[in-house]
């Protein structure tokens, strides 16, 4: 009971510490994209219903002085302006509005339109990426040291040093171009997202961003393993008459887990992030490319939701791997002070 | 041995010095160490060279950083003249051209040819021109593209498969000064090539003649005369403005009645005489002998065979090893200088990086404490901040910054926002790892010892505890560069570090290039940086792990 009560006291203390370090990095963001120059290109029938906007946002004010009639409001004044429009009930555009990406939506509206393509490659190169690297970890642990462990591990190091765009462009060239049995860009919006059309576009982003993760997995289920199946107790399960699969499965596998399923829960949670590189790629309009969009286009107030997207996933999926150490593992005791 | 220990006892005696007299002077029974003493660092290099695969990664390493070093000190093309080239050597005629390696000329790999489908016209252009080249080194296969609907053929249209010399540029028109025109004669009269097949002069064409000819075919089929006037006008711009365009011996308007006379602008074909002879365009003076070049305002108009006129023109071929890009730049000498820009960037931020990260992590970890907790806290919001985010700020105000551009110009700025995105957050790996260590050296007896001796922090920091932290540190920071390296590739290649004005590159930079031109035409521009950033990628990993486990002494022994 005790145990449960110091874990649950230290979680929240860690919640407590995020929500913290969430707010200090979002004040930072949040001064820093605010003073940079505002140079959004609008048509002359656009300019009016923009000025407005923004005054109603408390970002401007009218002043007859200034050129255009009004001008900028101070960053702090802004950041006030914006935290009690963010509580006022029924305040309209209380995260901004986009001006070139999507005209005129507000940033999580877009958002959130641009996450089911993320999502499906991301779920898709996940159901893939994890059984296949933590298989392929596990024969090689059992093959430790001989050429099908050395083969495999030269691959693994030559997949992990390789930037995932170099075997995008592979894939892509080699399936979409030159074979041509695979689409080289995803298929358009019109297309259901699970219709066979889609799933065939999608074979190749997630073939790219797979590859990656099952190197990584691969790797460390490998490492961990080794690790254990040398193990004193993995002796002693032998001699207690268990066989080496019964050993392997029942003791070593479950404890070499202990670091390997936080990493999967952190890729859990990192579904939501798009990857910046293969969505360019590939031309999967999804949260990545849409980050990308939003800082070409010189669109701040997307670009800072999406930036701000991208911190608090961050700091949640450290959380989580944090947390759930103690929670895989009983022997790691959460927030214990040295002895 | 009894007796003496017995006088010791009686301690009160005073003891009689003959007792501690040496027995045996002369016979030290101690051996001289017949090896040589191995020293940490010898130690740790038969180690690295040990390891193979780290040997030949250092020495893949030292290659590239050659090839960086040498290719834009060595390149002809990095010295070309800079009136006739002001934004150094390129050549918009050869853009995308194929990598060209001599030793495979002929062979169908490596040699500037591709396989490309012509249609009748361009095949009867590309073999009746006039330049020195041919543009098709060999024709596959003739066949018919047919568009069916059922049983019916909608369209049927020849196209020949050929394999294509993209360097074969064909004829160019070019304009001369009268000295640079004379130089060329000279040239010319030296080789003994004036007037022959091979002359890089060609004669010249009469295109106005090709207008008046077209003008009347449109009259024929019963275009309008105003709109007949405005085509013409259109082509006769269309040329004059586009020197480059492929001029064949013979070109009329073709007699295709289904295209719209709008489309056929830029559209020549052959046209052939009663006998079935190709009739040519060329100039003739009053005596039946072809003109080479016109003269006015001060300036000789020439056809030129291009490929030729190049060689001519800059001292070398135009060949490249690693074909061009879209404008006509050298990617070999791009990416040599696209390394080494992300070599040196790699390397100098991780110096700063890691002297930084040293410095806060010797202090927050050597003090401890609530000076630990808040430059903790700090790292943790600064390591948070996407370096994205901090890099598009920097870029964006600084370009913007009028004082800032006009002092560093737009490479001073770039330079100046790469370095301030990488080292905002770059240094927090550093400074946890030497945090770490200083937990594990600072309560060690030595440095108590130290301390006892009145010893200050400066120094117990400085002098006793980084030292012994040195080795895993040093280690660690091999590995920064290629970190930096990848993650400045990314973003150039994604576009975030903009290189377009600054008139630097740098390997991602070259595969934006690459991915803008399109990975399906033009795979060379993607592939020869690919293998570059992949090969440093692997060789800086394979060499890091190498010198890491090297300099661990703990492993000693181990892998024997």
């Amino acid at each position: 009971m005790r145990e449960t009560k110091q874990t649950l006291i230290y979680i929240l203390k860690r919640l407590a510490l995020m929500v913290v370090t969430f707010l200090a990095i979002f004040v930072i963001c949040f001064i820093l994209i605010r003073l940079l120059p505002l140079t959004p290109n609008l048509t002359p029938g656009d300019v009016d219903t923009f000025y407005l906007r923004m005054v109603a946002q408390g970002r401007m004010r009218v002043d007859p002085s200034s050129e255009t009639g009004y001008s900028m409001v101070p960053v702090l004044e802004q950041l006030w302006n914006f935290i009690v429009n963010l509580f006022k009930p029924g305040s309209q555009w209380k995260f901004g509005l986009s001006y070139a990406v999507d005209k005129w939506m507000e940033p999580q509206n877009i958002l959130f339109s641009k996450m089911p393509p993320t999502i499906l490659i991301n779920v898709y190169s996940m159901i893939i990426a994890i059984p296949v690297g933590i298989g392929l970890g596990i024969y090689m642990a059992l093959k430790k040291n001989k050429w099908q462990d050395q083969v495999l591990s030269v691959l693994i190091m030559l997949v992990i040093s390789v930037p995932s765009f170099v075997y995008a462009f592979v894939f892509q060239y080699l399936f979409g171009y030159v074979w041509k049995v695979l689409p080289p860009m995803r298929a358009s919006g019109e297309f259901g997202w699970f219709s066979p059309q889609m799933t065939l576009s999608l074979i190749l982003p997630v073939m790219s961003m797979c590859v990656g993760s099952i190197a990584g997995f691969a790797r460390y289920t490998r490492a961990e393993l080794t690790e254990v199946l040398t193990s004193d107790f993995m002796l002693l399960a032998r001699t207690k008459g268990l066989t080496r699969a019964q050993a392997t499965v029942r003791h070593a596998l479950r404890n070499s887990m202990v670091p390997i399923f936080p990493m999967i829960l952190g890729e859990i949670i990192s579904v939501l992030s798009g990857s910046l590189v293969i969505e360019n790629i590939f031309s999967v309009s999804g949260v990545g490319a849409l980050y990308l969009e939003s800082i070409t286009k010189r669109d701040y107030d997307v670009f800072q939701f999406v930036a701000m997207f991208y911190v608090a996933i961050g700091l949640v999926g450290t959380l989580v791997v944090d947390v759930s150490y103690g929670i895989v593992d009983p022997r790691i005791r959460m927030g214990g002070k040295k002895a | 041995m009894s007796e003496n220990t017995k006088t010791l006892q009686n301690s009160g005696e005073t003891l009689d010095k003959s007792l501690f007299e040496r027995i045996d002077r002369e016979n030290i029974h101690d051996q001289a160490f017949e090896t040589k003493p191995v020293s940490y660092l010898k130690d740790c290099f038969r180690r690295f060279r040990k390891n193979k695969g780290s040997v030949v990664a250092g020495i893949i390493i030292l290659l590239i950083i050659l090839y960086a070093i040498i290719v834009p000190i060595a390149s002809p093309r990095a010295h070309v003249s800079p009136t006739a080239y002001p934004n150094g050597y390129l050549d918009n005629y050869f853009k995308y051209v194929l990598p060209y390696n001599p030793m495979f000329a002929g062979t169908g790999f490596w040699d500037g040819t591709k396989i490309e489908s012509l249609n009748e016209r361009s095949y009867a252009i590309q073999t009746l021109t006039d330049a020195n080249r041919p543009y098709i080194v060999e024709t596959l296969e003739k066949t018919h593209d047919r568009v069916m609907a059922g049983d019916i053929v909608i369209s049927d249209t020849v196209v020949y498969n050929c394999r294509v010399d993209t360097y074969a540029v064909g004829v160019k028109r070019i304009d001369l000064s009268p000295s640079a025109y004379q130089n060329l004669v000279d040239y010319e009269e030296e080789n003994g090539i004036v007037g022959t097949a091979d002359s890089i002069i060609k004669p010249s064409v009469d295109y106005e003649t090709y207008l008046t000819d077209y003008a009347d075919h449109l009259r024929g089929n019963g275009v309008i005369d105003t709109l007949v006037t405005t085509i013409i006008n259109e082509m006769r711009t269309y040329y004059e403005n586009n020197p480059g365009i492929y001029y064949a011996l013979s070109a009329y308007p073709d007699n295709d009645e289904t295209q719209q006379p709008s489309d056929k602008s830029n559209m020549f074909s052959p046209i052939y005489d009663e006998n079935g002879n190709v009739k040519d365009l060329y100039i003739r003076d009053d005596a039946g002998d072809l003109v080479y070049g016109t003269y006015g305002q001060g300036r000789y108009t020439l056809r030129v065979d291009y490929f030729d006129y190049s060689t001519y023109f800059n001292g070398f071929e135009p060949y490249l090893f690693f074909g061009a890009n879209a404008e006509g730049r050298d990617i070999f000498l791009r990416l040599a200088e696209g390394a080494r820009f992300s070599l040196i960037l790699g390397v100098c931020i991780s110096l700063i990086n890691f002297i930084i990260g040293l410095i806060w992590g010797a202090v927050s970890g050597y003090y401890g404490g609530t000076a630990d907790l808040v430059m903790e806290r700090v790292t943790d919001i600064i390591g948070n901040v996407p370096s994205i985010v901090v890099l598009t700020i920097c870029s964006v105000s600084f370009t913007s910054n009028g004082a800032m551009m006009g002092k560093l110009g737009s490479a001073g700025v770039l330079i100046v926002s790469i370095l301030l995105a990488f080292v905002y957050s770059g240094w927090i790996g550093t400074a946890s790892t030497t945090r770490m260590q200083f937990y594990r050296y600072k309560g060690q007896e030595y440095v108590l010892a130290s301390r006892t001796l009145g010893a200050k922090d400066r120094r117990l920091i400085f002098r006793h505890i980084l030292p012994n932290a040195a080795g895993t540190l040093v280690t660690s920071s091999v590995l920064l560069v290629p970190g930096v390296i990848f993650s400045e590739t990314s973003l150039s290649y994604l576009g975030l570090i903009n290189f377009t004005t600054s008139g630097l590159c740098s390997i991602g930079s070259l595969l934006n290039e690459g991915q803008t031109a399109g990975l399906a035409n033009y795979p060379h521009m993607l592939l020869f940086p690919c293998i570059v950033i992949s090969l440093l990628m692997i060789c800086f990993n394979l060499f890091g792990n190498g010198l890491r486990d090297a300099f661990n002494t703990t492993l000693k022994g181990a892998e024997d």
